[in-house]
């Protein structure tokens, strides 16, 4: 009981910000019933699994403060275990998404156990390295479909599919995401008030002061990145069956990776709002500027530059993103 | 049995020997300082007890354990907390939050760790530093926090690392009535590095000294501050030699 009062507990918030997510919440509800193109319609979808990842990464990566560029390889975990499962056995999503969460925190305890004694940069670089031989592995590996990856042929079922996750009108996947979207919020505004979440964010100032207040600081980032692993897992599943194809150079490829921590950096990492700002910001972004200039010749990869020089311009002025920014003048004003 | 016990505690930095064979014992209920010029190895052995640097050689006794070996977050659930010099508390979290890391030690529950960190700030007359950041608040109302902080994990025994260092008189006053009434009321017992002397001399039971990384003395205030030996460290060889020995407090 607790627990979920304190999830629901948004009261540490400005007034100005619970209104604006107010509106910004029903706004979503209502997208679907007014006209839209299904160009916006996929857009909404990316936009709220991007967000979805986000949420994970930021609570190792933001109120953490380890820099986490590895989700990829939870994603194709979530992704693989629900394609397999659906085509070999017709297992239900709702079955082997929870059972891929298991299998993806089981692979994050392998991982995280001997990467957190690494530090900084090259904790970075490790969660890199090990999506590259996950990725590798999935792409010679036969039993997942290797390189040529799974197809989930929509034909053998029949949409609406709740059970199975299949359906053939994209408006069914937008409110399943959403539902999950808002299920996200209510965890992370729990987790960053929670025992954990504050020991975390203690970790990440100091982690000698943490150690000294009795927080076994190593535990704490494993626990926390199995977390952000379920949570990712959790939307990998969902993507297998959205997307309905997988392949390892697309759902573990280092560009994901690298997304999902830039869009939290973006909108501000260590705070609810952040990564939700920076997928609002990036997604959209990537999905209209791959339609206006990737076609054209020579203008390939163009988001690529865009991307970095948004990398560039977070370091240089306010590595707490957006929300750091909305911050700083509020406290001005208040002062 | 003593509380705290340090046997020929010795810790080497690579050819720096910068505790060496030290040796002493804290009795419950004690408020000992611990004082000595700079880089005379005071942090360190701090840092060796609290269990962030693991030690050369010697053995660490507290509350009748073996604590030597232990890592520091588990010297600190046996009741054995530290602050530090320079304190840099979660920056994004408020001065009751800070205080709720310490607390979340010894429960799980939110709301439990919340009621404590509020008595705690009541206890310590800074409930109205509450809502601020740790950052936003000046170096003495910081000090405050660090102690509030450790003091929310409920410890037997607190080390205190300069709490009173960049403190003007006034709150020197005000934080030597915190340490006295974290010891005296709630039964704490405090060892404490200090550099500003009126404060060690006016409220430990006990100074101990160290200098180049040894203990050169130890006994009451009185006799710590007209001990040739502190003056020496303290003053140097060439000063004692022209002036004489005076007594160390006659700064005041």
């Amino acid at each position: 009981m607790e627990t979920i009062r304190n999830a629901l507990d948004f009261s540490d918030f400005p007034r100005l910000d619970l209104t604006v997510a107010g509106a910004v919440s029903i706004a979503f509800v209502v997208f679907p019933l007014f006209p839209h193109s299904a160009f916006a319609m996929a857009t909404m979808i990316q936009f709220l699994m991007f967000s979805l990842y986000g949420m994970g990464w930021n609570t190792i990566g933001g109120y953490g403060g380890q820099v986490d560029l590895g989700k990829a390889q939870y994603v194709g975990i979530g992704a693989y275990t629900t394609a397999v499962m659906l085509i070999r056995w017709d297992v239900p999503f709702w079955v082997s998404m929870p059972i891929g969460m298991c299998l993806a925190v089981g692979w994050s305890f392998i991982i995280g156990y001997p990467l957190f004694r690494l530090k900084g940069h090259y904790f970075a670089i490790a969660t890199i390295a090990s999506t590259l031989v996950l990725k590798d592995i999935f792409e010679v590996w036969g039993f997942v479909g290797a390189a040529r990856g799974l197809e989930i042929s929509p034909i053998k079922y029949n949409p609406p599919d709740f059970l199975r996750l299949i359906f053939r009108d994209d408006i069914y996947y937008f409110y399943t995401i959403l539902g999950f979207f808002f299920l996200g919020i209510f965890y992370i505004n729990w987790f960053r008030k929670s025992r954990l979440g504050f020991q975390l964010r203690s970790i990440k100032d100091n982690e000698d002061v943490a150690r000294s207040l009795g927080i076994n600081v190593h535990w704490a980032k494993v626990k926390t990145y199995a977390i952000a692993t379920a949570f990712v897992s959790m939307v990998g599943s969902f993507h297998a069956c959205y997307i309905k194809s997988i392949e390892p150079e697309d759902t573990m490829s280092l560009d994901i990776s690298i997304l999902i921590a830039l869009m939290a950096m973006l909108g501000g990492a260590g705070s609810l709002w952040g990564p939700i700002i920076g997928a609002g910001i990036l997604i959209p972004l990537k999905s209209y500027l791959k339609e206006w200039l990737g076609a054209q010749a020579g203008l390939v990869g163009i988001d690529l530059i865009i991307y970095a020089g948004i990398i560039m311009l977070i370091s240089a002025f306010e590595p707490r993103g957006i929300w750091g920014i909305v911050e700083k003048i509020r406290r001005r004003t208040r002062s | 049995m003593p509380f705290l016990e340090v046997q020929h505690l010795t810790k080497d930095f690579g050819g720096l020997r910068a505790n060496s064979d030290i040796a002493f014992t804290v009795e419950q209920g004690e408020l000992v300082g611990l004082i000595g010029p700079n880089g005379a190895g005071k942090t360190t052995l701090f840092n060796c007890i609290s269990g962030l640097h693991p030690v050369t050689s010697g053995q660490i006794i507290f509350d009748g354990e073996d604590i030597t070996k232990l890592k520091a977050h588990e010297v600190a659930r046996r009741g054995l907390a530290r602050t530090f010099q320079v304190y840099s508390a979660a920056g994004d979290l408020t001065v009751k939050e800070n205080i709720m890391v310490g607390c979340f030690m010894r429960t799980r529950s939110r709301s439990r760790a919340k009621a404590r960190a509020s008595e705690i700030l009541k206890d310590l007359n800074i409930d109205d530093l509450s809502d601020y950041l740790v950052t936003e608040l000046p170096v003495s109302a910081q000090k405050r926090v660090t102690m509030a902080t450790a003091i929310g994990s409920d410890p037997k025994f607190l080390l205190l690392d300069e709490v009173a260092a960049g403190l003007n008189p006034n709150e020197i006053e005000g934080i030597m009535a915190s340490i006295k009434h974290v010891h005296d009321d709630m039964g704490i017992t405090v060892m404490l590095i200090e550099h500003v002397m009126e404060l060690v001399m006016k409220i430990s039971h006990r100074v101990i000294v160290l200098d180049y990384g040894e203990k050169i003395a130890e006994g009451d205030p009185e006799a710590i501050s007209k001990d040739p030996r502190v003056i020496k460290a303290y003053l140097g060889e060439r000063y004692v030699r022209e002036h004489g020995v005076r007594s160390a407090d006659s700064t005041e």
